[in-house]
């Protein structure tokens, strides 16, 4: 540093740092503070993606994946709450005791899950006008209060109980099961830019490992050239650090994106299909009921079950084509075979209501009879549930295998950066020392 | 210095990503509006229904009933009658939502009342069997397409006699008077439909009272609803001032709720008659002819006693005297 001062006084800065670069220990000092400044920073940087990454995963494995389950036991939840709710005033009398404690679980699942989503997300998303949260936290009192009171009069033996049945269900049709909706879908939305940020192309990494290279290489070739020596010592280990770091980092994150790819493969994307045919089946369920409680003129709701069971039949064949387990195919086989049976007993069912034997009607809807419609709704309902279990653990399980792959990475890039930047410094150190 | 400079370049790195680190914000907490919920298809009335008062002549006089009347099960050939009787069921257009008049008893799940009686002795006169019959709930404004389509054959359901409808479907003899009046809540200071000016009135659509309701003087503001019992559950939860209908309608209302009353003097006269497709004339003359006996025999009166006496104020009426054009 010493030879540059006199010069410094005479001269301003700028024609200092030129001046300084012509001389090969200007050069060999410029190259130290830029393997140091360039190490240090593709270190830097490539520890902050590969901890993105692992954010990703970490809020795919503890924040978005079990988001969206939730979401979607909330819509279960209500969907079935309001069926057995509508369906309680199909027969005659007080419901029995395992109708109603169908609905209190249903409602005790609802707002657990509610509390899980609502507790989840910033304040400011669920205060936001027009916020599905809103809407769930808001009204489910109130569609309780409705139900509760329809008891109230149904109790009583006044049809007035029957009428605040109808509105409650109005309320979850209008306005508590499209905000279930809304939920599961943008839950499911966050599911699917986790897994992009997650398996994403390490470009940055790539990048700026390839860069540390080249310039190691450069103030190699530059330090042989001058000082007529092959290797030294330091830039060796700080090339081989960054060759480490390198290999590693692009191990890791193919390895991320590879376990990411299989997350979809065999998770995220079956459950989604599978979601939709469970909340199908809730849907096809209700208007069965509705039907009933109509007493006759039900049709609209009878037209949305021949709907709603129709993209439900779709979406398990949609579901058996993408099935890549033994276990789940088992099942969705299962499902078709239950779906099958539904909708014949639904056909038998329409035909006694059409027919004029509603009693005989609402026995196959309501009772555990082996031909009733509750029964195959029932056991389709569990098979999706499983189903949907099963793909479920194996989503988590490959997100699992994607952070096990990231493990320690964030550590031994940091240290190999720090290696990079001390060989190189103590490498060119060792050269200027020489000029002295 | 150029050590300084190195470490001040690294510093400024690692702030400028520290600096990622998001900003705090605060939250307010909004003030919300509690939403009410409302019946399914609960309206206000923007404009008042198309007023088609026809005039037609006597529309209370219906066709003259069958004489002799055929024996149950002996239906003359090619008749409607012989057509439900094949059938095996008299399907009814009925109401399930009005206390004692027709309404589902939560107890056994079955649909009764004073209409349902009526109905029951047409299938019996048919059938020989007071259960050869099927019961279709149906709305106010379901009553006109259902006949039309041929879905039931017959609308018993608190159903006003009136030209507009003459057009499109055949009515029988009156069967029930009733009058429209106002019910409200007890001690809310509304005397009848004079004093509902600007309130909210309910009434179900496509109903003769919604009509009423909508071209009263005293200018209320109709709302419509599908079902009968909606009007209640709306005044229960405050969303209307009163509902206006028939007394017997009213009735049932208030024996559900003894906060409610019906105040004031007739709004109308409301003549209930049974509803059958334009074309059948046959099963009109019929049904006069099942009337006929209803009256005579005393079903009619003992109907009247078991649901609708406690109800109605004053001593029970006789039932209404035919009128016939042919």
């Amino acid at each position: 540093m010493t030879i540059t001062n006199h010069r410094a006084a005479r001269n301003g800065p700028l024609r200092q740092v030129t001046e300084l670069t012509r001389t090969t220990p200007g050069v060999l000092g410029a190259l130290a503070l830029l393997l140091v400044v360039v190490g240090v920073t593709a270190g830097v940087f490539t520890a902050v993606s590969v901890q993105r990454r692992a954010q990703a995963l970490a809020d795919l494995a503890t924040r978005s994946g079990p988001l969206s389950v939730a979401a979607q036991e909330i819509y279960r939840s209500l969907s079935d709450a309001d069926a057995t709710a509508s369906g309680a005033f199909l027969a005659g009398g007080l419901e029995p005791p395992a109708v109603r404690a169908r609905y209190e679980q249903d409602i005790a699942q609802a707002s657990n899950a509610l509390a899980i989503a609502v507790a989840a997300r910033e304040p400011a998303d669920v205060t936001a006008p027009g916020s599905p949260l809103t809407t769930l936290s808001g009204q489910l009192p109130v569609y309780t209060g409705l139900v509760e009171t329809a008891r109230v009069n149904n109790r009583q033996g006044l049809p007035l109980g029957i009428a605040y049945q109808r509105e409650a269900s109005t309320l979850m049709r209008t306005q508590l099961l499209p905000a279930a909706q809304q939920l599961y879908d943008d839950e499911v939305g966050r599911v699917s830019t986790d897994q992009n940020r997650a398996g994403e192309f390490p470009f940055t990494e790539l990048l700026l490992g390839l860069a540390v290279l080249g310039v190691l290489v450069v103030a190699q070739v530059y330090v042989r050239r001058r000082t007529n020596r092959v290797f030294n010592v330091g830039l060796v280990a700080a090339t081989g650090a960054a060759v480490i770091s390198l290999v590693w980092v692009s191990v890791a994150a193919f390895s991320v994106i590879s376990s990411v790819d299989d997350s979809r493969i065999d998770g995220s994307i079956q459950v989604d299909v599978l979601a939709r045919a469970r909340i199908a089946t809730l849907q096809a369920r209700t208007d069965e009921t509705l039907t009933l409680v109509a007493r006759g003129t039900g049709k609209v709701y009878e037209d949305d079950f021949d709907q709603v069971s129709m993209s439900l039949t779709g979406l398990l064949n949609e579901a058996m084509g993408k099935v890549t387990d033994g276990a789940v195919s088992t099942r969705v086989a299962s499902a078709r075979a239950n779906t099958e049976a539904w909708l014949r007993a639904h056909e038998e069912l329409r035909k006694q209501d059409d027919g004029g034997n509603y009693a005989a009607a609402v026995r196959l809807a309501i009772e555990t009879v082996p031909d009733g419609t509750s029964t195959a709704f029932n056991k389709l309902d569990t098979d999706l549930r499983e189903a949907i279990g099963q793909t479920r653990a194996a989503f988590n399980a490959r997100i699992r295998d994607a952070s096990d792959a990231l493990g320690g990475t964030v550590v031994v890039v940091s240290l190999l950066a720090a290696v990079v930047a001390v060989g190189a410094t103590a490498g060119l150190w060792q050269r200027l020392k020489e000029y002295r | 210095m150029r050590l300084a400079l190195i470490s001040a370049a690294v510093v400024t790195v690692l702030t400028g990503l520290a600096g990622c680190t998001s900003s705090t914000g605060t939250t307010t907490i909004p003030s919300v509006t509690a939403a009410v919920p409302k019946p399914a298809n609960a309206a206000d009335l923007t404009a008042p229904p198309s007023a088609a008062v026809q005039e037609c002549g006597d529309k209370l006089a219906s066709l003259r009933p069958l004489n002799p009347m055929p024996k149950p099960g002996a239906m003359p050939g090619g008749s409607t009658m012989e057509k439900i009787v094949q059938r095996g069921k008299l399907i009814v257009g009925v109401d399930q939502n009005t206390y004692n008049v027709g309404f589902r008893n939560p107890f056994t799940g079955d649909i009764q009342g004073f209409d349902i009686d009526m109905a029951r002795s047409i299938a019996a006169a048919l059938f020989g069997d007071p259960d050869a019959i099927q019961l279709r709930a149906v709305t106010s404004d379901q009553r006109i397409p259902m006949l039309k389509s041929g879905e039931v054959d017959i609308v018993v359901r608190t159903m006003t006699i009136t030209c507009d409808r003459l057009v499109d479907v055949n009515f029988s003899a009156v069967y029930y008077e009733a009058q429209q009046q106002v019910l409200v809540k007890k001690n809310s200071g509304f005397t009848g439909m004079d004093s509902l000016g600007g309130k909210r009135v309910c009434a179900t659509k496509s109903s003769t009272s919604l009509r009423n309701i909508a071209n009263a003087p005293s200018k209320p503001i109709g709302v419509s609803v599908s079902d009968w019992t909606d009007c209640l559950v709306m005044l229960q939860q405050g969303q209307v001032d009163a509902v206006s209908t028939d007394d017997v309608i009213l009735a049932g209302m208030a024996a559900q709720d003894k906060y409610t009353e019906v105040v004031g003097s007739s709004v109308a006269a409301e003549p209930y008659g049974m509803a059958i497709p334009k074309q059948n004339v046959d099963f009109v003359r019929f049904v006069n002819g099942v009337l006929e006996q209803v009256r005579a025999n005393g079903t009619w009166k003992d109907s009247y006693g078991r649901w609708l006496d406690g109800l109605i104020p004053g001593p029970p009426p006789a039932p209404p005297v035919p009128r016939y054009k042919d």
